[in-house]
Protein backbone atom coordinates (compact mmCIF):
# COMPACT_ATOMS: atom_id res chain seq x y z
CA UNK A 1 0.00 0.00 0.00
CA UNK A 2 2.71 2.59 0.90
CA UNK A 3 4.40 1.62 -2.00
CA UNK A 4 1.47 2.21 -4.30
CA UNK A 5 1.11 5.51 -2.98
CA UNK A 6 4.56 6.52 -3.72
CA UNK A 7 4.69 5.75 -7.18
CA UNK A 8 1.27 8.17 -7.30
CA UNK A 9 3.40 10.51 -5.30
CA UNK A 10 6.32 10.48 -7.84
CA UNK A 11 4.40 10.69 -10.80
CA UNK A 12 2.23 14.25 -8.88
CA UNK A 13 5.84 15.93 -8.60
CA UNK A 14 6.97 15.22 -11.71
CA UNK A 15 3.67 16.74 -12.98
CA UNK A 16 4.46 19.89 -11.07
CA UNK A 17 7.44 20.14 -12.30
CA UNK A 18 7.22 19.49 -15.51
CA UNK A 19 3.90 21.54 -16.49
CA UNK A 20 3.82 24.25 -18.88
CA UNK A 21 1.09 26.22 -17.19
CA UNK A 22 1.54 27.05 -13.96
CA UNK A 23 -1.96 26.80 -12.64
CA UNK A 24 -1.69 22.81 -13.42
CA UNK A 25 1.41 22.53 -11.24
CA UNK A 26 -0.90 24.08 -8.34
CA UNK A 27 -3.63 21.83 -8.78
CA UNK A 28 -1.06 18.71 -9.07
CA UNK A 29 0.80 20.30 -5.62
CA UNK A 30 -2.81 19.91 -4.11
CA UNK A 31 -3.38 16.15 -4.77
CA UNK A 32 0.52 15.65 -3.78
CA UNK A 33 -0.68 17.12 -0.09
CA UNK A 34 -4.30 14.88 -0.19
CA UNK A 35 -1.98 11.85 -1.37
CA UNK A 36 0.65 12.35 1.56
CA UNK A 37 -1.81 12.77 3.86
CA UNK A 38 -3.21 9.98 3.31
CA UNK A 39 0.02 8.22 3.60
CA UNK A 40 0.14 9.47 6.46
CA UNK A 41 -2.82 7.89 7.99
CA UNK A 42 -1.39 4.63 6.52
CA UNK A 43 1.60 4.98 8.30
CA UNK A 44 -0.11 5.24 11.52
CA UNK A 45 0.31 8.71 12.01
CA UNK A 46 -2.79 10.70 12.53
CA UNK A 47 -1.55 14.31 13.54
CA UNK A 48 0.60 14.52 10.74
CA UNK A 49 -1.95 13.60 8.99
CA UNK A 50 -4.80 16.06 10.06
CA UNK A 51 -1.76 18.73 9.89
CA UNK A 52 -0.87 17.71 6.18
CA UNK A 53 -4.44 17.85 4.83
CA UNK A 54 -5.21 21.33 6.75
CA UNK A 55 -2.17 22.79 5.34
CA UNK A 56 -2.02 21.60 2.05
CA UNK A 57 -5.41 21.92 1.14
CA UNK A 58 -6.45 25.20 3.32
CA UNK A 59 -3.76 27.14 3.51
CA UNK A 60 -1.19 26.47 0.94
CA UNK A 61 -3.02 26.62 -1.91
CA UNK A 62 -4.63 29.23 -1.97
CA UNK A 63 -1.88 31.37 -1.45
CA UNK A 64 -0.28 29.57 -4.14
CA UNK A 65 -3.43 30.61 -6.44
CA UNK A 66 -3.53 34.41 -4.77
CA UNK A 67 0.21 34.58 -5.69
CA UNK A 68 -0.79 34.11 -9.93
CA UNK A 69 -3.73 35.73 -9.29
CA UNK A 70 -3.58 39.02 -11.70
CA UNK A 71 -0.67 38.13 -13.69
CA UNK A 72 -1.17 36.88 -17.22
CA UNK A 73 1.74 34.20 -17.86
CA UNK A 74 1.99 30.76 -19.30
CA UNK A 75 5.09 29.01 -18.10
CA UNK A 76 6.41 28.78 -21.32
CA UNK A 77 10.42 27.93 -21.16
CA UNK A 78 11.76 29.77 -24.22
CA UNK B 1 18.64 -3.14 4.38
CA UNK B 2 15.38 -5.29 4.18
CA UNK B 3 14.71 -5.60 0.64
CA UNK B 4 11.04 -5.10 0.63
CA UNK B 5 11.97 -1.26 2.13
CA UNK B 6 14.39 -0.52 -1.15
CA UNK B 7 11.83 0.25 -3.35
CA UNK B 8 10.17 2.74 -0.63
CA UNK B 9 13.46 4.62 -0.30
CA UNK B 10 14.75 4.71 -3.48
CA UNK B 11 10.64 6.52 -4.89
CA UNK B 12 11.16 9.00 -1.79
CA UNK B 13 15.21 9.93 -3.17
CA UNK B 14 13.69 10.36 -6.93
CA UNK B 15 11.02 12.73 -5.50
CA UNK B 16 13.54 14.24 -3.42
CA UNK B 17 15.78 15.00 -6.92
CA UNK B 18 12.41 16.01 -8.61
CA UNK B 19 11.80 19.11 -5.75
CA UNK B 20 16.15 19.31 -5.62
CA UNK B 21 15.80 19.85 -9.85
CA UNK B 22 13.31 22.41 -9.84
CA UNK B 23 14.84 24.84 -6.63
CA UNK B 24 18.10 24.84 -8.97
CA UNK B 25 17.58 24.48 -12.40
CA UNK B 26 14.02 26.11 -13.50
CA UNK B 27 13.86 29.66 -14.83
CA UNK B 28 10.48 30.69 -13.94
CA UNK B 29 10.51 31.63 -9.44
CA UNK B 30 7.06 29.95 -8.94
CA UNK B 31 8.40 26.78 -9.86
CA UNK B 32 11.20 27.54 -7.69
CA UNK B 33 8.91 27.51 -4.95
CA UNK B 34 6.79 24.80 -5.99
CA UNK B 35 10.40 22.85 -5.63
CA UNK B 36 10.50 23.82 -2.21
CA UNK B 37 7.67 22.41 -1.53
CA UNK B 38 7.71 19.01 -2.90
CA UNK B 39 11.25 19.18 -0.82
CA UNK B 40 9.77 19.76 2.16
CA UNK B 41 7.21 17.08 1.74
CA UNK B 42 9.40 14.19 0.99
CA UNK B 43 11.63 14.63 3.71
CA UNK B 44 8.69 14.30 5.75
CA UNK B 45 7.65 11.10 4.67
CA UNK B 46 11.17 9.82 4.84
CA UNK B 47 11.23 10.53 8.87
CA UNK B 48 7.71 9.15 8.98
CA UNK B 49 8.36 6.23 7.54
CA UNK B 50 11.71 5.29 9.22
CA UNK B 51 9.86 5.87 12.14
CA UNK B 52 6.94 4.07 11.69
CA UNK B 53 9.40 0.80 11.31
CA UNK B 54 9.71 -0.05 14.89
CA UNK B 55 6.07 -0.56 15.60
CA UNK B 56 2.64 -1.42 14.45
CA UNK B 57 -0.09 0.39 16.85
CA UNK B 58 -1.14 4.16 16.64
CA UNK B 59 0.60 6.18 19.39
CA UNK B 60 -2.43 6.82 21.25
CA UNK B 61 -2.06 4.63 24.69
CA UNK B 62 -6.03 3.57 25.66
CA UNK B 63 -6.10 0.18 27.60
CA UNK B 64 -3.99 -2.48 26.88
CA UNK B 65 -1.99 -0.93 23.66
CA UNK B 66 1.48 -2.19 23.80
CA UNK B 67 4.04 -2.11 21.00
CA UNK B 68 3.40 1.60 19.24
CA UNK B 69 5.17 3.30 16.43
CA UNK B 70 7.79 5.90 17.89
CA UNK B 71 6.57 8.63 18.29
CA UNK B 72 9.42 11.18 18.32
CA UNK B 73 9.80 11.99 14.63
CA UNK B 74 5.44 12.80 14.51
CA UNK B 75 6.12 15.37 17.04
CA UNK B 76 9.10 16.57 15.23
CA UNK B 77 7.80 16.68 11.89
CA UNK B 78 4.44 18.54 13.14
CA UNK B 79 6.88 21.79 13.62
CA UNK B 80 8.58 21.31 9.97
CA UNK B 81 5.43 21.19 8.19
CA UNK B 82 4.44 24.51 9.54
CA UNK B 83 7.67 26.14 9.02
CA UNK B 84 7.71 24.72 5.77
CA UNK B 85 4.19 26.77 4.81
CA UNK B 86 5.98 29.99 6.49
CA UNK B 87 9.03 29.90 4.51
CA UNK B 88 7.60 28.98 1.10
CA UNK B 89 4.41 32.06 1.99
CA UNK B 90 7.51 34.27 2.38
CA UNK B 91 9.04 33.21 -0.47
CA UNK B 92 5.88 33.82 -2.38
CA UNK B 93 5.45 37.05 -1.43
CA UNK B 94 9.17 37.90 -2.61
CA UNK B 95 8.31 36.82 -6.10
CA UNK B 96 4.62 38.57 -6.22
CA UNK B 97 6.98 41.59 -5.37
CA UNK B 98 9.29 41.01 -7.82
CA UNK B 99 6.75 40.57 -10.50
CA UNK B 100 4.86 44.01 -9.41
CA UNK B 101 8.41 46.07 -10.06
CA UNK B 102 9.75 44.07 -13.09
CA UNK B 103 6.62 42.48 -14.63
CA UNK B 104 7.99 39.13 -15.32
CA UNK B 105 8.66 36.18 -13.25
CA UNK B 106 11.58 35.15 -15.15
CA UNK B 107 15.10 34.95 -13.73
CA UNK B 108 17.13 35.91 -16.79
CA UNK B 109 14.85 38.67 -17.90
CA UNK B 110 14.79 39.89 -14.44
CA UNK B 111 18.63 39.94 -14.40
CA UNK B 112 18.65 41.56 -17.71
CA UNK B 113 15.81 44.35 -16.50
CA UNK B 114 18.27 44.93 -13.39
CA UNK B 115 21.66 45.49 -15.31
CA UNK B 116 19.50 47.63 -18.04
CA UNK B 117 18.61 49.69 -14.81
CA UNK B 118 22.10 50.50 -14.04
CA UNK C 1 23.16 22.88 -29.29
CA UNK C 2 23.18 25.02 -25.91
CA UNK C 3 19.66 23.28 -24.88
CA UNK C 4 21.26 19.86 -25.15
CA UNK C 5 24.72 21.07 -23.59
CA UNK C 6 22.56 22.41 -20.51
CA UNK C 7 20.27 19.68 -20.04
CA UNK C 8 22.96 17.52 -19.92
CA UNK C 9 24.95 19.22 -17.37
CA UNK C 10 21.67 19.67 -15.32
CA UNK C 11 20.94 15.67 -15.18
CA UNK C 12 24.20 15.11 -14.66
CA UNK C 13 24.51 17.16 -11.09
CA UNK C 14 21.29 15.84 -10.39
CA UNK C 15 22.66 12.05 -11.03
CA UNK C 16 25.92 13.04 -8.82
CA UNK C 17 23.50 14.39 -5.86
CA UNK C 18 21.29 11.49 -6.23
CA UNK C 19 24.72 8.93 -5.94
CA UNK C 20 25.39 11.28 -2.44
CA UNK C 21 22.18 10.91 -0.95
CA UNK C 22 21.87 6.97 -1.59
CA UNK C 23 25.00 6.69 0.27
CA UNK C 24 23.34 8.52 3.13
CA UNK C 25 19.84 7.01 3.04
CA UNK C 26 20.16 3.21 2.36
CA UNK C 27 22.11 2.41 6.05
CA UNK C 28 22.75 -0.06 7.92
CA UNK C 29 22.21 1.10 11.15
CA UNK C 30 18.62 0.45 12.55
CA UNK C 31 16.41 2.66 14.06
CA UNK C 32 16.87 2.77 17.86
CA UNK C 33 13.79 2.19 20.06
CA UNK C 34 14.97 3.21 23.16
CA UNK C 35 12.98 6.67 23.00
CA UNK C 36 9.66 4.82 22.03
CA UNK C 37 9.78 2.40 25.23
CA UNK C 38 10.72 5.59 27.70
CA UNK C 39 7.65 7.42 26.01
CA UNK C 40 5.48 4.27 26.34
CA UNK C 41 6.59 3.41 29.94
CA UNK C 42 6.47 6.86 31.64
CA UNK C 43 4.89 9.26 29.76
CA UNK C 44 1.31 8.92 31.26
CA UNK C 45 2.52 9.61 34.86
CA UNK C 46 4.38 12.71 34.18
CA UNK C 47 2.08 14.70 32.13
CA UNK C 48 -0.89 13.04 32.08
CA UNK C 49 -1.57 12.84 28.45
CA UNK C 50 -2.76 9.89 26.88
CA UNK C 51 -1.63 10.90 23.30
CA UNK C 52 1.84 10.64 22.85
CA UNK C 53 2.36 13.38 20.16
CA UNK C 54 1.18 15.78 22.49
CA UNK C 55 2.83 14.68 25.45
CA UNK C 56 6.05 15.41 23.71
CA UNK C 57 5.81 18.56 22.65
CA UNK C 58 3.78 20.36 25.16
CA UNK C 59 5.94 18.08 27.90
CA UNK C 60 9.12 17.06 27.09
CA UNK C 61 10.28 19.12 24.10
CA UNK C 62 8.05 22.49 25.03
CA UNK C 63 10.86 24.18 24.40
CA UNK C 64 11.26 23.27 20.03
CA UNK C 65 7.24 24.43 20.64
CA UNK C 66 8.57 27.85 21.99
CA UNK C 67 10.50 28.32 19.22
CA UNK C 68 8.16 27.34 16.17
CA UNK C 69 5.59 29.82 17.72
CA UNK C 70 8.57 32.77 17.40
CA UNK C 71 9.14 31.28 13.66
CA UNK C 72 5.68 31.95 12.75
CA UNK C 73 5.27 35.64 14.32
CA UNK C 74 8.76 36.70 12.02
CA UNK C 75 7.57 35.01 8.98
CA UNK C 76 4.01 36.69 9.28
CA UNK C 77 6.09 39.87 9.60
CA UNK C 78 8.48 39.85 6.77
CA UNK C 79 5.45 38.82 4.20
CA UNK C 80 3.38 41.66 5.62
CA UNK C 81 6.64 44.05 5.79
CA UNK C 82 7.16 42.71 2.21
CA UNK C 83 3.38 43.25 0.89
CA UNK C 84 2.85 46.43 2.18
CA UNK C 85 5.67 47.98 -0.23
CA UNK C 86 3.05 50.54 -2.37
CA UNK C 87 4.14 50.71 -6.14
CA UNK C 88 2.45 53.35 -8.17
CA UNK C 89 -1.47 52.59 -8.57
CA UNK C 90 -1.49 49.75 -7.10
CA UNK C 91 -5.51 49.18 -5.81
CA UNK C 92 -6.47 48.48 -2.67
CA UNK C 93 -8.66 46.00 -1.10
CA UNK C 94 -10.33 44.45 -4.45
CA UNK C 95 -13.19 42.82 -3.90
CA UNK C 96 -13.29 40.70 -7.24
CA UNK C 97 -16.67 41.75 -9.23
CA UNK C 98 -16.32 38.31 -10.54
CA UNK C 99 -17.12 35.87 -7.30
CA UNK C 100 -20.55 34.54 -7.78
CA UNK C 101 -23.59 33.99 -5.14
CA UNK C 102 -22.69 29.99 -5.18
CA UNK C 103 -19.80 31.17 -3.90
CA UNK C 104 -20.51 33.12 -1.22
CA UNK C 105 -22.95 31.25 -0.12
CA UNK C 106 -20.74 28.06 0.25
CA UNK C 107 -18.13 29.01 1.36
CA UNK C 108 -19.53 31.68 4.03
CA UNK C 109 -22.08 28.73 5.63
CA UNK C 110 -19.19 26.27 5.65
CA UNK C 111 -16.78 29.03 7.50
CA UNK C 112 -18.81 28.23 10.65
CA UNK C 113 -18.93 24.89 11.08
CA UNK C 114 -15.52 24.39 10.12
CA UNK C 115 -14.25 26.89 12.87
CA UNK C 116 -16.24 24.81 15.02
CA UNK C 117 -14.61 21.25 14.20
CA UNK C 118 -10.82 23.20 14.70
CA UNK C 119 -12.21 24.18 18.40
CA UNK C 120 -12.91 20.65 18.71
CA UNK C 121 -9.57 19.38 17.15
CA UNK C 122 -7.66 21.84 19.58
CA UNK C 123 -9.62 21.34 22.92
CA UNK C 124 -9.21 17.48 22.34
CA UNK C 125 -5.66 16.78 22.40
CA UNK C 126 -4.90 14.87 24.88
CA UNK C 127 -7.19 12.17 24.51
CA UNK C 128 -7.45 11.54 20.48
CA UNK C 129 -5.13 12.99 17.76
CA UNK C 130 -5.24 16.48 17.71
CA UNK C 131 -3.54 19.89 19.86
CA UNK C 132 -2.21 23.13 19.18
CA UNK C 133 -0.84 22.94 15.50
CA UNK C 134 -3.75 20.76 13.97
CA UNK C 135 -6.39 22.53 15.41
CA UNK C 136 -4.87 26.35 14.54
CA UNK C 137 -4.69 25.32 10.78
CA UNK C 138 -8.02 24.40 10.75
CA UNK C 139 -8.83 27.33 12.98
CA UNK C 140 -6.76 28.83 9.62
CA UNK C 141 -8.53 27.81 7.12
CA UNK C 142 -11.89 28.22 8.23
CA UNK C 143 -10.73 31.87 8.28
CA UNK C 144 -10.13 31.60 4.89
CA UNK C 145 -13.51 30.37 4.44
CA UNK C 146 -14.72 33.34 6.09
CA UNK C 147 -12.71 35.71 3.90
CA UNK C 148 -14.33 34.52 0.93
CA UNK C 149 -17.91 34.30 1.86
CA UNK C 150 -18.49 37.78 3.30
CA UNK C 151 -20.56 40.43 1.20
CA UNK C 152 -19.42 43.64 1.00
CA UNK C 153 -21.43 45.15 3.69
CA UNK C 154 -20.55 42.75 6.54
CA UNK C 155 -17.69 41.79 7.80
CA UNK C 156 -16.96 39.83 11.17
CA UNK C 157 -14.44 40.30 13.44
CA UNK C 158 -12.39 37.21 12.27
CA UNK C 159 -11.91 38.50 9.08
CA UNK C 160 -10.33 41.84 10.35
CA UNK C 161 -6.77 42.23 10.03
CA UNK C 162 -6.39 44.17 13.43
CA UNK C 163 -8.12 41.88 15.54
CA UNK C 164 -5.86 39.14 14.42
CA UNK C 165 -3.24 40.89 15.26
CA UNK C 166 -4.06 41.77 18.66
CA UNK C 167 -5.23 38.10 19.81
CA UNK C 168 -1.96 36.81 18.09
CA UNK C 169 0.03 39.08 20.14
CA UNK C 170 -2.21 38.55 23.65
CA UNK C 171 -1.39 34.48 23.03
CA UNK C 172 2.15 34.72 22.49
CA UNK C 173 2.58 36.73 25.21
CA UNK C 174 0.57 34.02 27.55
CA UNK C 175 2.55 31.55 26.15
CA UNK C 176 6.21 32.97 26.99
CA UNK C 177 4.30 33.81 30.74
CA UNK C 178 3.21 30.47 31.19
CA UNK C 179 6.69 29.16 30.00
CA UNK C 180 8.44 31.53 32.77
CA UNK C 181 5.63 30.99 35.48
CA UNK C 182 7.34 27.69 36.11
CA UNK C 183 10.72 29.17 36.65
CA UNK C 184 9.06 31.41 39.36
CA UNK C 185 7.58 28.21 41.48
CA UNK C 186 10.70 25.83 41.27
CA UNK C 187 9.57 23.27 38.64
CA UNK C 188 11.96 24.80 36.15
CA UNK C 189 11.41 26.45 32.66
CA UNK C 190 7.93 25.48 31.06
CA UNK C 191 7.64 22.86 33.92
CA UNK C 192 4.22 21.50 34.64
CA UNK C 193 2.64 23.91 37.45
CA UNK C 194 -0.53 22.07 37.97
CA UNK C 195 0.54 19.53 40.59
CA UNK C 196 0.88 23.11 42.95
CA UNK C 197 -2.45 24.35 42.57
CA UNK C 198 -3.47 20.73 43.37
CA UNK C 199 -5.30 19.72 39.86
CA UNK C 200 -4.26 17.10 37.40
CA UNK C 201 -1.20 17.95 35.34
CA UNK C 202 -3.16 17.08 32.22
CA UNK C 203 -5.06 20.49 32.50
CA UNK C 204 -1.57 22.12 31.74
CA UNK C 205 -1.36 20.31 28.45
CA UNK C 206 -5.26 21.81 27.75
CA UNK C 207 -4.12 25.29 27.89
CA UNK C 208 -0.86 24.52 26.14
CA UNK C 209 -2.89 23.75 23.76
CA UNK C 210 -5.81 26.39 23.41
CA UNK C 211 -3.07 29.18 23.55
CA UNK C 212 -0.62 27.24 20.72
CA UNK C 213 -4.18 26.93 18.71
CA UNK C 214 -5.28 30.24 18.58
CA UNK C 215 -2.09 31.21 18.10
CA UNK C 216 -1.03 29.24 15.09
CA UNK C 217 -4.64 30.35 13.59
CA UNK C 218 -4.20 33.73 13.36
CA UNK C 219 -0.85 33.96 12.55
CA UNK C 220 -1.92 31.74 9.33
CA UNK C 221 -5.24 33.66 8.89
CA UNK C 222 -3.62 36.99 9.01
CA UNK C 223 -0.83 35.47 6.48
CA UNK C 224 -3.85 34.49 3.94
CA UNK C 225 -5.79 37.97 4.24
CA UNK C 226 -2.52 39.63 3.43
CA UNK C 227 -2.52 37.81 0.61
CA UNK C 228 -5.82 37.69 -0.23
CA UNK C 229 -6.50 41.50 0.39
CA UNK C 230 -2.69 43.23 -0.25
CA UNK C 231 -2.96 44.69 2.75
CA UNK C 232 -3.66 44.40 6.33
CA UNK C 233 -6.21 46.95 7.99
Amino acid sequence: MTLFLLIILFTLSLTVILSKKLITGIIALSAFSLISALLFYVLRAPDVAITEAAVGAGVSTVIYLWTIKGTKEDDSHE
Amino acid sequence: MNHDTFFELLFIILIFLTGLWAVIFDPNLVKKVFGLSVLNSSVVILFILEGSRLGENTPILEDGIKNVVDPLPQALMLTAIVIGVCVSAFALALSKHLYHTTGTFNIHEIRRKVHDDN
Amino acid sequence: MNKIWSFIWSFSSVLIAALLIAFLIFDQAPWPSSSRDYTEASSVQDTGAINLVSSIYLGYRAYDTLGETIVLLLGVLGTLGILQIKSNNEPTRQIQKRRTEFLKVASGKLGPIVLVFGLYVMLFGHVSPGGGFQGGVVIASGIVFLAMGTREAVYSPLVNGGFLKKLESLTFFLIVLSALLGLIVNVGFFGNIAPLVNIKPVYFIVMLNVLIGLKVGSSLGLLCLVFLWDEAT
